[in-house]
């Protein structure tokens, strides 16, 4: 294995025992490759000119093209050309830059949740993450030291979370009921059961919920629904880690969408959450700045105690300067000036509204094609994923055959269909759907 | 109000570079300097934008095909494949031999995390070894991970300079298979390295004993203004280690490319030589399998701004030259601050010698400075450095220093004077 050359024999035994380091980074398995990411590489490399690409959650404009939001280019384009706004690449505090940290809290706790209060009563942790899942790793992290190392996950939920739960000191994860395959519904009373049955293992229990356009199904519960799940967790003293990543993408309507926040923050219904609410946010759907990387991790503290989030804010940043020290600030600066630019969030307002349209768009095109009634079922299938319920065998005949790429788990993104191949997904979506699932 | 499980956790205190900031930002005093964090500052005391940056910058909000889409999990490639050549060399045999895995990092910090979260699933007894002193953040990156860290002796204070018969007892009595992390150049915070005599030693040393070498970069062609210069140390370990092991190479754009808010880094795996190409094709995929295991569960993917201001920098023949150009500009004014200041000490007579000044290297200065001497510059003289006595050079300018100089002859002679009482 390795090449021994011109040694003494002393030497040559040496090394020979040096190679357990070798040959233990040899042994290192190999891990597999991620569902999602992992697929673009094979569509790459496809040579089927009628390829599609479906897997990926980028929002494509009717052309096909990764676009940016009118709102975006613009912020962009006043920081580029203004000295003042981008005067200097330096390092951001650990926790993020101010500004941004002000504006995204104003635009999630007064806009979007209507409790200015919670500002006020200083009762927020509050830092700039990369994206959502930087939000989630950092509450994950900050979770298993601190409050509980047990977390509930949706069962399906995204494909990272798992990954995300178990890398940053989670033993394992529970999943509880979500998706019924067979009925393509909310496994509802499933759902509520098994968290009733959970064991109580002397330690308050995280639980993950999506807070719109579930990720990889699409499908949301009711209004009401969701209020006899929120009434479960908040009677078991569970501790709601809501995970943000489509804001704006199930209605069309940013405020709209924060709907779960808001029936959380319901002080009338829950009036104390015993370890608080964690919210993971991400701007990279609802402004496009999938790659710059920008979100955020909230705490919303039990208490109004400033010596309590003082405490909370400096286990946060030990966390974050053990991980990458400070966050990126290209993205956060785009977003900022977004933000607090009145007419520049107006546009952006505009600029999710019609992005929904779109895929509403797309939802009816297919409907008109295939006749199946979830796609255009708005109480419930929401966002940017279509769930195929197909068999990873039908996945694979779809990509084989006819060069149509979605999730191993049946996820379609909707957001790669447009005028020029819808005609020959449904197509093809139609012959597999004849296909045994098994 | 009722007492939670939130109300157990304890207040830790701020980090402390990043506390000197907050309270350098606070003080009121027009004069104040800031010698506190490593960032470059120019004649006026502003962050400087490299010229080459600058170029990037309208090149990338030039190109049509500009969008704000993911990078792959492990990070922009053209970055990735110039930085490693830089690192390397454009005729290192690693590269030529395919033995280099490599992968984007959020900066210098999240290298060495990816570093430490993959020692601490793959070899978790092993100890990690760091010079005394250290870059502050180090060690609680490591044993953040759960890894156990331990010193090797490097700074001589009395001689004010390198402990080598200390550094090699360390690597001789250290377990075999330790990890050595090593600051390839410019080493933080005394701004003391080996000489290339002494690094020939040190990585033979570490080669002998079957310990693995990591190396953090943060501050190639930012020392001396030579990139090669600078990688001499890293170099001459992937040659070293060749047959021995693999060695890690955590890499910053920070200072060198001035991305410090960008984040931009990557790190590397160097393999030793393989008998067969497949076997190295196989060690490969699963090694960068399970780096993008640790990213994807972290940040998903990298930041993409300014990895692709770096990208291409260091894919364009014409922005690489205006870039050697900017490293030679930031490392002479530094150099001749570092001068200016030694001469003006030496010119008030003040207590010391003042020559180490000159001949460390980087961004800093171990000044030799006490605690108690660096809080009377904060309180009597408003300027800000480290409590080890570490200054940031890049902080002094030509407005600046002759203050700084008087200052700290007030401090040393105030505290000289006292003990002699």
């Amino acid at each position: 294995m390795l090449l021994i050359r011109h040694r003494s024999l002393a030497e040559t035994a040496k090394i020979i025992h040096q190679r357990s380091f070798t040959s233990l980074v040899e042994k290192v398995p190999l891990a597999p490759a991620d569902k999602i990411l992992g697929l673009t590489a094979f569509y790459n490399r496809d040579p089927n000119p009628k390829k599609i690409n479906l897997t990926v959650g980028v929002y494509q404009d009717a052309w096909g093209k990764v676009t940016t939001f009118p709102s975006v280019a613009k912020s962009q384009k006043l920081i580029d050309n203004d000295l003042l706004l981008n005067k200097n690449l330096s390092y951001l505090p650990i926790t993020g830059c101010k500004d941004f940290e002000t504006n995204v809290m104003n635009f999630l706790f007064k806009e979007s949740m209507h409790h200015p209060e919670l500002i006020e009563q200083d009762r927020i942790s509050f830092i700039q993450t990369l994206s959502g899942t930087g939000a989630v790793a950092i509450a994950a992290s900050f979770l298993s030291t601190f409050i509980t190392n047990e977390i509930s996950v949706p069962n399906y939920s995204w494909a990272n979370h798992t990954n995300i739960f178990t890398k940053n000191g989670f033993p394992s994860v529970d999943y509880y009921p979500y998706y019924d395959r067979k009925t393509g519904q909310i496994d509802f009373q499933n759902w509520i059961n098994h968290l009733k049955n959970l064991p109580f293992l002397g330690k308050p229990r995280g639980i993950l919920l999506h807070a719109s356009c579930h990720n990889p199904t699409g499908l949301d519960p009711t209004r009401q629904q969701w209020e006899k799940i929120i009434d479960t967790i908040y009677e078991l003293k569970m501790i709601p880690v809501i995970d943000m990543a489509y804001q704006g993408l199930e209605t069309g309507n940013l405020i709209e969408d924060a709907h779960l926040l808001r029936l959380c923050l319901n002080t009338d219904k829950y009036p104390h959450w015993n370890n608080g609410i964690f919210l993971c946010q991400s701007f990279a759907k609802n402004m496009g700045l999938y790659g710059e990387r920008v979100g955020s991790l909230s705490i919303v503290l039990p208490e109004a105690d400033s010596q309590l989030k003082e405490r909370v804010n400096s286990q946060l940043k030990r966390i974050v300067r053990g991980i990458y020290s400070s966050p990126p600030g290209y993205g956060s600066r785009i977003a900022n000036v977004l933000l607090s630019t009145p007419n520049l969030k107006k546009q952006w307002f505009k600029d999710v509204k019609s992005m929904v349209e779109r895929l509403q768009s797309v939802r009816l095109a297919m409907f008109e094609r295939l006749n199946w009634p979830d796609l255009i079922n708005k109480e419930s299938n929401h966002g940017m994923f279509y769930f195929t319920r197909f068999s990873e065998g039908q996945v694979n005949e779809l990509r084989t055959k006819y060069g149509i790429y979605l999730t191993l788990d049946g996820r379609l993104s909707l957001s790669g269909v447009n005028n020029y191949n819808v005609d020959y997904l449904c197509e093809a979506l139609q012959n597999v759907s004849k296909l045994a699932r098994a | 109000m009722s007492r939670t499980i939130f109300n157990t956790i304890e207040l830790l205190p701020p980090d402390a570079l990043f506390g000197i900031k907050q309270r350098y930002n606070a003080d009121e005093r027009k004069d104040k300097v800031d010698l506190g964090i490593g960032a470059y500052r120019d004649n006026q005391g502003k962050p400087w934008v490299l010229p080459s940056v600058k170029s990037a910058e309208l090149a990338i909000h030039a190109d049509p095909n500009y969008n704000h889409e993911y990078l792959n999990i492990t990070g922009l490639n053209a970055l990735t494949s110039g930085a490693a050549n830089i690192i390397f060399g454009p005729d290192s045999d690693a590269i030529k031999n395919e033995r280099i895995v490599s992968t984007q990092s959020i900066s210098g910090t999240g290298a060495l995390h990816i570093a430490a979260k993959f020692l601490s699933k793959f070899f978790p007894e092993r100890k990690i070894y760091l010079s005394d002193p250290t870059w502050a953040n180090h060690q609680a990156i490591f044993q953040a991970q759960g890894l156990v860290t331990n010193t090797y002796p490097y700074w001589d204070n009395e001689t004010k300079s390198l402990d080598l018969n200390g550094f090699e007892r360390s690597i001789e009595v250290a377990p075999e298979g330790s990890v050595f992390v090593l600051h390839a150049c410019a080493h933080n915070p005394t701004g003391l390295d080996p000489t290339k005599e002494q690094w020939e030693t040190i990585l033979e040393r570490i080669a002998y004993k079957g310990h693995l070498a990591l190396f953090d970069s943060a501050y190639q062609g930012f020392a001396s203004g030579d990139l090669n210069k600078d990688a001499y140390s890293i170099r001459l370990g992937v040659e070293k280690l060749k047959r021995v092991a693999p060695i890690l190479v955590c890499q910053s754009f920070a200072k060198n490319v001035g991305m410090y808010g960008e984040r931009v880094g990557c790190f590397h795996i160097v393999l030793p030589e393989q008998d067969t190409k497949e076997e190295l094709t196989t060690v490969k995929k699963a090694l960068s399998s399970q780096l993008s295991k640790i990213i994807r569960s972290e940040v998903s993917n990298p930041p993409a701004y300014g990895a692709k201001i770096v990208a291409t920098i260091l894919n364009s023949d014409e922005l690489r030259a205006q870039w050697y150009k900017d490293m030679i500009t930031m490392s002479s004014r530094i150099m001749e601050m570092r001068v200016t200041l030694r001469d003006r000490l030496n010119e008030l007579g003040t207590p010391g010698t003042w020559d180490h000044i000159v001949e460390q290297t980087g961004m800093f200065s171990f000044t030799g400075l006490t605690s108690e001497m660096v809080a009377r510059l904060e309180k009597e003289h408003s300027i800000y450095m480290v409590s080890s006595g570490r200054a940031s050079i890049a902080g002094l300018n030509k407005l600046n220093v002759d203050r700084v100089a008087q200052s700290i002859d007030e401090v040393v002679r105030h505290f000289t004077n006292e003990s002699k009482l």
